[in-house]
């Protein structure tokens, strides 16, 4: 019995962490029904400029954020206004995913030409100890991962909802030509949408450097679970994919402390399976995502 | 369109007539004799890129030192060896491939064995057909030898399910009340971790340690903490992780995390690399792993290759490195053996029979073949104490005592 | 002009068939077979991506399991490599037509996604159901013809491989000329005006899907066949869906040898990439840039950007209504 609460506490915690990964995806689907398969890719560069900052200047991996927030912000604009924007529209999807892959080989080529194919890792002092509670271990990195990821998460959710930039965000996702009507710039806010998305990937990118070793090919771990989180929680929804990745995280815990890890990795494309079968639009989503 | 397809006719009729018997190739087809004047060229296959490519650079380095020194001395039978390296990127098509293009494109005098036991397989399958010998350093997991390889040989002195052999041994022979009652295995899927820790496990499980944990995840695993919750909730005396690098590092976290206190912590590959201290941080003290080769040990060429290692690469060579290395010291005591270096089956024949039947001296201690190509010798088992790695058991080649049970990390 | 269009293709298959015998080594045998091999794939999966729209990342989910198929078949059961090889096609695409039924429910971005949780998921449990499958030790395929030395194994392969594109091109071509194919497009083109109009869209997907999967399973039951060697984490692979994708792609998904031709670009420059470039990872940056330039410059494919000719069969460019009007009665 302690085992299973141990398991789910570590997947609350965990789940926490996927909801900042998956975050940048839904936003990307809800500004400009694009799939970003690079996502990931992005998420290990971050890591990667997060290691050479902590090493080279000996600070704090957090100290990074300050560089990697901003640049990732105008790296995302880049891609959206670059890239993305120029695709045809009427076939969209595909193509922005052929695109992102693209994207995702060429950063990881990248990674692997200037840092060689050798892990990283960062460890700080308080990476191997943990906080007990009841009989359950709550790592510190993980609770860490959690705090940064439900602060991020809360800023972006503050900034969606009150800000005159998140109306704007908002309309352009629930209706692009609506909003273009009522006078918001759809394409400019959708670069943002692109630059905010990506400013989560840098965040999201320190975290995972604190919490496990990386190598450049490491992104492709993280496609299809992310991937799954947001058809899950529906895609373009930012909660929907923020409550679906807490709740795999927990069902992926409790599995891996009760059946075995290939099991546990299982449940992300179960659930895919079975949200197309019950409710394709996803379980928190709105009503036309599958039509994307 | 009747002129059209007349022409086509012509054509082809002219290109087959011409190019048919073109193909000259035939396997173990003899060279002309004015090519042997020239340097001797080694075919090698290896993953610079993609899951596999950290060890794949180390066995490139290991190469590359011995094509060095050998070339100081004057080369291989007074030619010169040239290394024609191919990147297969962790892929087994493009390593059948790149063999392929080796032997009957380039076609090279020799090849050398490629990364990992997943491609070793079909890289030996593809130098088995053309008949040329396969020394191989990394191909270790107990079913590389059971395909029926004639011309294989894995260059290191054991194969994968008895790495653990001398730990066994000695926990085994514990008195009672120290001997460890119940151990938890973690083995990352993969042929070749899997085998050391299942070789441990059946020889512990014979002598009546009990298995209370015994999980299997996959490569792409990231997230140990819950493995490491199963282990804690067993609580057992020793944990034996089948692992490679980065699973290595993320085992040894969770389960300092989850406060995971064993006697003896034994993890496969991760330990032998020089970045695992650091990412552990402390807690890579006591830990033991099964190792081949040794910076320190006093064999024949080892510290000559330690010293051309630094000078070429800077730093501290790994055990990749070292198995690279034997792979070309058993290469060069052959062909001097034999007196040839071609790809002619009877050269390749040659060099079979004489490597099945002698014992080679190598930086790895002296090595020797059974049928199938198992080494016949056993890995030392390799200790961090005070920071350093020493060995620990064998008895003779021991630098440090085993400390048993470890330290609290 | 006529001439040219119908004599190319002829000219290009009298070489194909000669191909073995003009080249100088096995190796480069060995891999035309794997080029035609994968051309043979990329025809297949545009039967789907092609007339559909209908992106799937994950058709190496079908070539996997056609591999294990054939190769479980021969292995386990002692089956004909023929027997193996044409039951372990119809059992992949029952599976296809099943997980179809799911998959086609969603559209556009969730597909691709869909498609992708398949090949993870048939990785897992190929990987997972060791027992069976042997698991990460991999499955040994004994070779069909014991008797014939490497190479000439390699040109055995080459004309099987041959003759499943040809196959493959043919059911494309015939499809592209039926209702059933107009019906196809007209779910591209507008999906929901194609069902108000009666096209029976769900089962047309789900037909197009498994048929599509049958060729890309015999490919893989060749495969096996052929390599002998079975890992999943290499058979179930993501990068081996993306390149039929590629290769449809760059070539013009909407034309007969679109796929052909981009499989006879993209092989050899993947190889000469690796070769060129091997010795750090910066190969894989160009083969990420040039998927780039694709998709930004050529999102039609040579074929349509090169010649604006029609070059052999393809999809014409009409609107959405008069698509529409060829299918409805």
């Amino acid at each position: 019995m302690s085992l299973i609460l141990q398991g789910l506490a570590l997947g609350v915690l965990t789940g926490g962490l996927y909801a900042l990964l998956a975050s940048g995806l839904s936003l990307y689907f809800g500004v400009m029904r694009v799939v970003m398969v690079a996502h990931p890719a992005f998420l290990f560069l971050a890591a990667y400029l997060t290691y050479t900052v902590h090493t080279a200047f000996g600070v704090d991996p957090f100290l990074a954020l300050p560089v990697t927030v901003p640049v990732f912000f105008v790296l995302g604009v880049a891609v959206q206004r670059l890239l993305v924007a120029r695709l045809a529209p009427d076939n969209l999807a595909m193509m922005s995913v052929l695109l992102t892959f693209g994207l995702a080989l060429t950063i990881e080529g990248l990674l692997g030409t200037f840092y060689t194919g050798s892990y990283r890792s960062i460890s700080m002092e308080y990476a191997t100890r943990s906080l007990t509670v009841g009989g359950v271990s709550l790592p510190y990195d993980r609770i860490i991962a959690f705090a940064v990821a439900a602060l991020t998460l809360g800023v972006l959710f503050a900034v969606l909802v009150k800000s005159r930039f998140g109306r704007a965000l908002r309309a352009t996702i629930q209706h692009p030509e609506a909003a273009r009507l009522v006078g918001i710039p759809t394409e400019r806010v959708a670069g943002y949408g692109f630059g905010v998305g990506l400013a989560t990937a840098a965040v999201g990118g320190t975290v995972l450097a604190l919490i496990t070793p990386f190598f450049p090919a490491s992104h492709w771990v993280w496609i299809g679970k992310l991937m799954a989180i947001i058809v899950v929680g529906g895609l373009g929804s930012v909660v929907g994919a923020a409550l679906a990745a807490v709740l795999l995280g927990v069902v992926e815990g409790v599995v891996l402390v009760t059946v075995d890890a290939t099991w546990a990795t299982m449940m992300f494309y179960v659930f895919v399976f079975l949200t197309l079968l019950a409710r394709p639009q996803g379980f928190f989503g709105g009503r036309l995502a599958h039509r994307f | 369109m009747a002129r059209v397809h007349k022409g086509l006719a012509i054509i082809s009729l002219c290109a087959l007539g011409l190019t048919a018997c073109a193909k000259t190739d035939e396997p173990g087809a003899a060279q002309s004799p004015g090519q042997q004047q020239g340097a001797v060229r080694i075919g090698i296959s290896l993953p610079l890129t993609g899951d596999f490519s950290e060890p794949g650079k180390g066995i490139q380095e290991g190469y590359q030192v011995w094509a060095d020194r050998v070339n100081a001395k004057g080369g291989l039978l007074g030619r010169k060896v040239e290394l024609l390296f191919r990147d297969d990127a962790s892929d087994p098509n493009r390593v059948s491939s790149d063999y392929e293009s080796l032997i009957t494109q380039d076609k090279v005098d020799l090849v050398f064995g490629p990364f990992s036991s997943r491609l070793v397989i079909p890289a030996a399958k593809v130098a088995e057909s053309y008949n040329m010998v396969f020394v191989e350093p990394a191909g270790a997991a107990a079913e590389v030898f059971e395909q029926g390889f004639t011309r294989l040989f894995y260059a290191a002195p054991a194969i994968a399910d008895d790495h653990y052999d001398y730990l066994a041994d000695h926990l085994v022979k514990l008195p009672a009340d120290q001997r460890p009652k119940t151990a938890a295995y973690a083995s990352l899927d993969d042929p070749f971790a899997q085998g050391t820790a299942y070789g441990l496990r059946d020889k512990l499980a014979a002598a009546g340690v009990e298995t209370v944990v015994d999980e299997v995840y996959p490569p792409e695993t990231t997230d140990f903490a819950p493995i490491a919750a199963k282990i804690a909730a067993a609580n057992p005396d020793i944990v034996v992780g089948g692992t490679q690098f980065e699973d290595a590092v993320g085992l040894v976290r969770a389960l300092q995390e989850l406060k995971v206190q064993p006697k003896l912590a034994a993890f496969s590959t991760g330990p032998t690399l020089p970045e695992f201290p650091e990412a552990v941080r402390g807690a890579a003290e006591h830990i033991v792993s099964p190792v081949g080769w040794s910076a320190t040990a006093d064999l024949p060429g080892n510290q000559e290759m330690v010293a051309r290692y630094k000078q070429m690469f800077g730093g501290e060579p790994n055990e990749d490195a070292a198995n690279g290395y034997t792979v070309g010291q058993i290469i060069e005591t052959a062909v001097a053996a034999v007196q040839c270096a071609d790809p002619s089956r009877a050269c390749q024949d040659k060099l079979t029979q004489h490597i099945r039947q002698a014992t080679f001296q190598t930086v790895v201690g002296p090595l020797s073949f059974d049928d199938q190509g198992r080494p016949e010798q056993a890995h030392m088992i390799q200790q961090y104490v005070d920071g350093k790695i020493e060995i620990v058991l064998p008895e003779q080649a021991r630098t440090a005592e085993l400390v048993y049970p470890k330290q609290a990390w | 002009m006529r001439i040219a269009s119908r004599g190319l293709p002829l000219l290009l298959a009298a070489l194909a068939i000669a191909y073995p015998w003009l080249v100088p080594n096995y190796y480069l045998v060995y891999a035309g077979a794997l080029t035609v091999m994968y051309a043979a794939m990329a025809t297949s999966w545009n039967l789907l991506g092609g007339f559909t729209g209908y992106v799937s990342l994950g058709h190496s989910a079908f070539f996997g399991l056609g591999a294990y198929g054939t190769g479980l078949l021969v292995t386990r059961l002692g089956v004909p490599w023929v027997v193996a090889l044409v039951v372990s096609a119809v059992l992949v695409t029952a599976f296809a037509a099943g997980v179809g039924v799911a998959a086609v429910r969603v559209r556009g971005a969730s597909f691709v996604i869909v498609s992708i949780a398949l090949v993870s998921m048939m990785n897992l449990v190929v990987q997972g159901w060791r027992s069976l499958t042997g698991g990460s030790t991999g499955l040994q395929v004994p070779s069909p013809f014991p008797g014939l030395h490497r190479g000439q194994t390699h040109m055995v392969f080459f004309y099987a491989f041959l003759a499943l594109l040809a196959l493959a091109l043919l059911v494309w071509w015939y499809v592209s000329r039926s209702r059933f194919g107009a019906g196809l497009r007209a779910i591209r083109e507008d999906e929901d005006k194609a069902e108000s109009l009666g096209v029976p869209t769900g089962a047309y997907k789900v037909t197009a899907f498994c048929l599509s999967a049958l060729f890309v399973a015999l490919a893989g039951g060749l495969y096996a066949l052929w390599f002998g060697s079975l890992d999943p984490i290499f058979v179930f692979s993501i990068l081996i869906g993306s390149y039929m994708v590629l290769m449809s792609l760059l070539g013009g998904v909407r034309h007969l040898f679109g796929p052909l031709l981009g499989a006879l670009i993209v092989a050899p420059a993947g190889e000469y990439f690796l070769i060129a470039l091997g010795e750090t990872q910066i190969h894989l940056t160009a083969t990420g840039l040039v998927l780039v330039l694709v998709v930004l410059f050529m999102p039609d494919g040579i074929l349509a950007r090169l010649t604006r000719r029609r070059a052999g069969p393809s999809i014409p460019d009409q609107s959405a209504d008069q698509r529409l009007q060829e299918v409805t009665p």
